[in-house]
């Protein structure tokens, strides 16, 4: 993936065998045939994940991506396989299914050939980076206007406050909605 | 509104049966069952206060360091989870009332909710953090801090423990109590959710039968209670 975008830094082994594990479990999760184990190694690709996006200087996304998906999400699939059938399977992995593996590789090919344009992890021309009039921006006035250090802290709960209301009343509506579908009125 | 009391009071009634359906351990076809482990017990007692400490950590000082209340409640919401792996999660569900995960969930959204209406009463924007009144210090900075610490953090852990309860007791277990549809004010498929609960739940939201017979509804919504229960 990164071989077809001009690196400019080089990879560095640890990033090297993170690709890897990161590509493996989730070739490990579309095939293994046991939906348990299937459900463990995606706890793992989402920790891979993780480290990736600290890797890349992204250590909130890095925490969500840990907390919530290496480690609730997780427990939550966990869960509903505990309360639902789990079927016993012979073969450890599935046998690929052709047109679906067809697609996927169709979809892989149109996203690789945009890839040329992307512009190299870390790139000082990257425009989401040299954009004066956002990224920038928000580097330079946040602890002027806020008071806070965090960045992304300050643009989620200040800058675009209101979207972050939208998405905790999401939360919270996942909460009902979840009490609705399984008929009950208490979390119990 | 009276009939939720009413639920809440059947649920002690049935507690045995409680006990044995809300736990993994109680699917005697998940193979061997829940055993507690002395290795378990003991590590989770030793890491959840790290854990837990973290999680507070990660919400309170957000501002300053990565992390938020969208993290810490969710690194919260896993400590509980840990929890209940190590000791049960009927006994966690003791411990952590029904009470307090509402309260975390809907005190977070009323105050996230009036932390950005109370600017809009002095006459001013949606979360206009300036306009808040607190004494002696930056409202800009506290405002924030508390929207993510008495905001987010809550509602995020209180939701995600709740769906953890309530998965764990999943869909018309044994002594989950009547259905909603049962108590009258809301039509029920019965006969479709006892093959697929699912698929019962889109075909009632498509509203084809949304106004179907509240006799006939009744009756089968009873026979799936069992079936679940059997099942």
């Amino acid at each position: 993936m990164t071989g077809a975008t001009p690196v400019v830094a080089g990879i560095s082994a640890i990033e090297a065998s993170l690709f890897v594990f990161v590509v493996l479990t989730a070739l490990a999760t579309a095939f293994a045939r046991d939906v348990l184990a299937a459900v463990i190694i995606f706890g793992a690709y989402s920790l891979g994940m993780a480290a990736l996006y600290t890797f890349y200087r992204a250590p909130d996304v890095a925490l969500t991506e840990a907390a919530v998906s290496a480690g609730v999400t997780t427990v939550l699939l966990l869960l509903t396989l505990a309360k639902t059938t789990r079927i016993d399977h012979e073969a450890a992995f599935e046998s690929v299914n052709y047109p679906a593996a067809g697609a996927v590789g169709l979809l892989f090919a149109g996203l690789a050939v945009t890839m040329v344009d992307v512009p190299a992890v870390g790139s000082p021309d990257a425009p989401v980076w040299g954009n004066p009039d956002v990224s920038q921006w928000y580097l330079a006035e946040t602890y002027a206007q806020t008071g806070v250090e965090n960045t992304v802290m300050a643009v989620l709960a200040a800058f675009r406050g209101f979207d972050t209301f939208g998405e905790a009343v999401v939360v919270f509506a996942a909460g009902i909605a979840a009490l609705i579908v399984l008929r009950r009125e208490v979390f119990a | 509104m009276s009939d939720a009391s009413g639920g809440e009071a059947s649920d002690p009634a049935d507690e045995p049966a409680r006990a044995s359906a809300g736990r993994l351990d109680a699917e005697t076809r998940q193979g061997p069952p829940y055993t507690e482990s002395q290795v378990i017990m003991s590590t989770v007692k030793v890491v959840a206060p790290f854990a837990f400490t973290y999680g507070l950590f990660v919400t309170f000082h957000g501002g300053g360091s990565p992390g938020g209340g969208f993290q810490g409640g969710a690194i919260a919401a896993a400590v509980v989870f840990m929890i209940a792996f190590a000791f049960g999660i009927e006994s966690t569900r003791q411990w952590l009332a029904n009470t307090v995960v509402v309260a975390l969930a809907v005190g977070g959204t009323l105050v996230f909710a009036g932390l950005g209406l109370v600017p809009v009463a002095r006459g001013g924007a949606f979360l206009q953090y300036d306009l808040l009144p607190i004494p002696f210090l930056d409202p800009v900075k506290y405002g924030m801090e508390a929207v993510e610490i008495v905001g987010i953090a809550p509602i995020v852990s209180g939701v995600l423990v709740g769906l953890f309860f309530v998965l764990a007791r999943g869909f018309n277990g044994e002594g989950s109590g009547s259905p909603i549809g049962e108590r009258g004010y809301l039509d029920s498929e019965g006969d479709e959710e006892s093959t697929d609960g699912e698929a019962g739940e889109t075909g009632g939201a498509g509203g084809a039968d949304e106004t179907g017979e509240v006799d006939r509804d009744g009756g089968s919504a009873g026979r799936s209670a069992t079936d679940g229960g059997s099942r």
